[in-house]
């Protein structure tokens, strides 16, 4: 098989470069495949090459070119570059999927700040749609920050949050729980008619959590009961 | 032996036996360990330390002995921490009662011991026989942040 | 004389209680009996339970600290809670437990300040 790509490879080439274009790449797939082919052995410059083929090149098209080639040259290892095609695939998808999950943190971090605006008192801004892995995720920062920083009082501004199911509503209400069990405050500002729905109907008890109508209310009450003490 | 209430204990990693008070405290610090050795996050160990606890005083409380069983469970991409609390108990007559919370047949507790459980882990079952005994299989997801 | 498991120390007219053992309900027991028996014993006014170092409370241990809020309150004494873990305080707010009639604090300075606000 070695002779007889090396002696047609200006054909093989010519062929290919006619139909799918990147001649240069072809011609170092096929010399790999001339020089190692043979063995049984996984090489690494196959995969190469067939990485950098599948980079500019549709898949069905690579996989008709092969079937063209494997028509000319006999003995020629599809099957082998088959395997390398989807080992190459697997690990882009799993490099993809990698991806996706730091975007994910990221979004995380992003959307749920936590800020210390002023002596004892915490600022978390809540923003976009809160699942339950969210919401998990940023009570626990929450809470790691609150006993961090010693801070007495947590501003909940959920003016960025459109509507939340009851689940997440059933997490807050837990989030906030947890926060009065470190000895600090929780005052819950910009509530939606859709999430007060949510609430009410999750049976929530607003006995204990203090309620503002906005930010600035709720900066003004907070800062009162500190200066007080 | 009733084909409902049995488990195979060899396909666990690693079982404690609960016949003493102190047997509830190395069973939550055993758990406690392998939960830090999945690598979850610091609160769901304690979550999960806290389940131990709970199932492991049950055992201990109304039935005097029976096992924890714990393993590492893969689903695909996830990864899971299974515990089995397994007794040959009187069993639990009314299950929904058990696990809706407020319910207790000793002094104490806040009758939060099962529903509690429930709450904090992501699977629950339970399955229990007059006379035969119960069994608590409980699983937590680890996040993948 | 009654058995102590952990130490109890007054400070001006507070009583303040370190948990630094690993708790069993055995332990827990024994701790509420100890600190009411030191609360009438001594003319104080609130309790301080320091938690910093328990690293699981369970509805059980959860469920006697309450009860021995309720106590106490019933022998004139207020109870503060503090420096409960954050993690711990997620579990036990996930667990739906509520541990009624006690005050919570971040440190024990937060503590001795929620006792000596108390206007009786």
């Amino acid at each position: 098989m070695k002779e007889q790509i090396l002696k047609n490879l200006s054909n093989y080439l010519e062929l290919l470069q006619e139909r799918f274009g990147h001649e240069k790449i072809w011609e170092e797939l096929l010399i790999s495949v001339a020089e190692y082919g043979d063995s049984d052995i996984y090489h690494n410059s196959i995969k190469e090459s067939l990485e950098k083929i599948l980079e500019v090149m549709k898949i069905d098209e690579v996989l008709c070119a092969l079937d063209i080639i494997t028509d000319k040259i006999e003995g020629f290892p599809k099957e082998d570059l088959l395997k390398y095609i989807i080992y190459i695939k697997n690990e882009y998808c799993l490099e993809k999927e990698n991806n996706l999950r730091e975007v994910k943190e990221a979004l995380t971090e992003l959307a749920t700040p936590i800020i210390r605006i002023w002596h004892d008192i915490v600022l978390t801004p809540l923003i976009g749609t809160l699942d339950s892995e969210r919401a998990q995720a940023m009570a626990e920062k929450l809470l790691l920050f609150i006993d961090a920083n010693k801070a007495k009082y947590v501003i909940l501004d959920v003016t960025g949050v459109p509507y939340i199911d009851t689940v997440v509503g059933g997490f807050l209400m837990e989030m906030i729980k947890a926060v009065r069990f470190l000895g600090a405050d929780v005052v819950i500002t910009g509530i939606k008619p859709d999430i007060a729905h949510t609430l009410v109907k999750l049976g929530v008890d607003f006995n204990n959590i203090i309620v503002k109508r906005d930010l600035e209310t709720a900066l003004k009450y907070v800062i009162n009961l500190i200066e007080k003490r | 032996m009733s084909m409902l209430i049995s488990i195979k204990p060899e396909e666990y990693d690693f079982f404690v036996r609960i016949n003493e008070e102190k047997d509830i405290v190395i069973a939550r610090q055993m758990v406690k360990d392998i939960a830090k050795k999945l690598g979850f996050s610091l609160a769901d160990i304690t979550k999960i330390s806290t389940v131990v606890s709970e199932l492991a005083r049950n055992i201990y409380r109304y039935v005097g002995e029976g096992f924890i069983y714990i393993r590492e469970r893969k689903e695909g991409k996830d990864v899971y921490i299974e515990l089995v609390a397994y007794d040959r108990g009187p069993g639990i007559e009314d299950i929904d009662l058990a696990i809706t919370g407020g319910f207790t047949t000793t002094k104490g507790s806040l009758g939060l011991g099962l529903s509690g459980v429930r709450r904090l882990m992501d699977e629950f079952s339970i399955k229990s026989e007059v006379g035969k005994g119960t069994l608590v299989i409980v699983a937590k997801r680890r996040r993948s942040f | 004389m009654q058995e102590r498991v952990v130490p109890i120390i007054k400070i001006y007219d507070c009583l303040v209680v370190p948990i630094q053992i690993e708790l069993d309900d055995t332990t827990v027991e024994k701790i509420q009996k100890q600190i009411l028996s030191e609360i009438e014993n001594n003319d104080v006014k609130g309790v301080i339970i320091d938690v910093s170092m328990v690293d699981i409370i369970d509805s059980y241990i959860s469920y006697t600290l309450s009860e021995t809020a309720t106590m106490a309150r019933m022998m004139g004494c207020y109870t503060v809670l503090c420096g409960i873990q954050p993690q711990v305080a997620l579990t036990l707010a996930q667990m739906g437990v509520n541990i009624k009639g006690i005050y919570y604090a971040m440190n024990l300075e937060n503590a001795l300040e929620i006792l000596a606000g108390i206007e009786e």
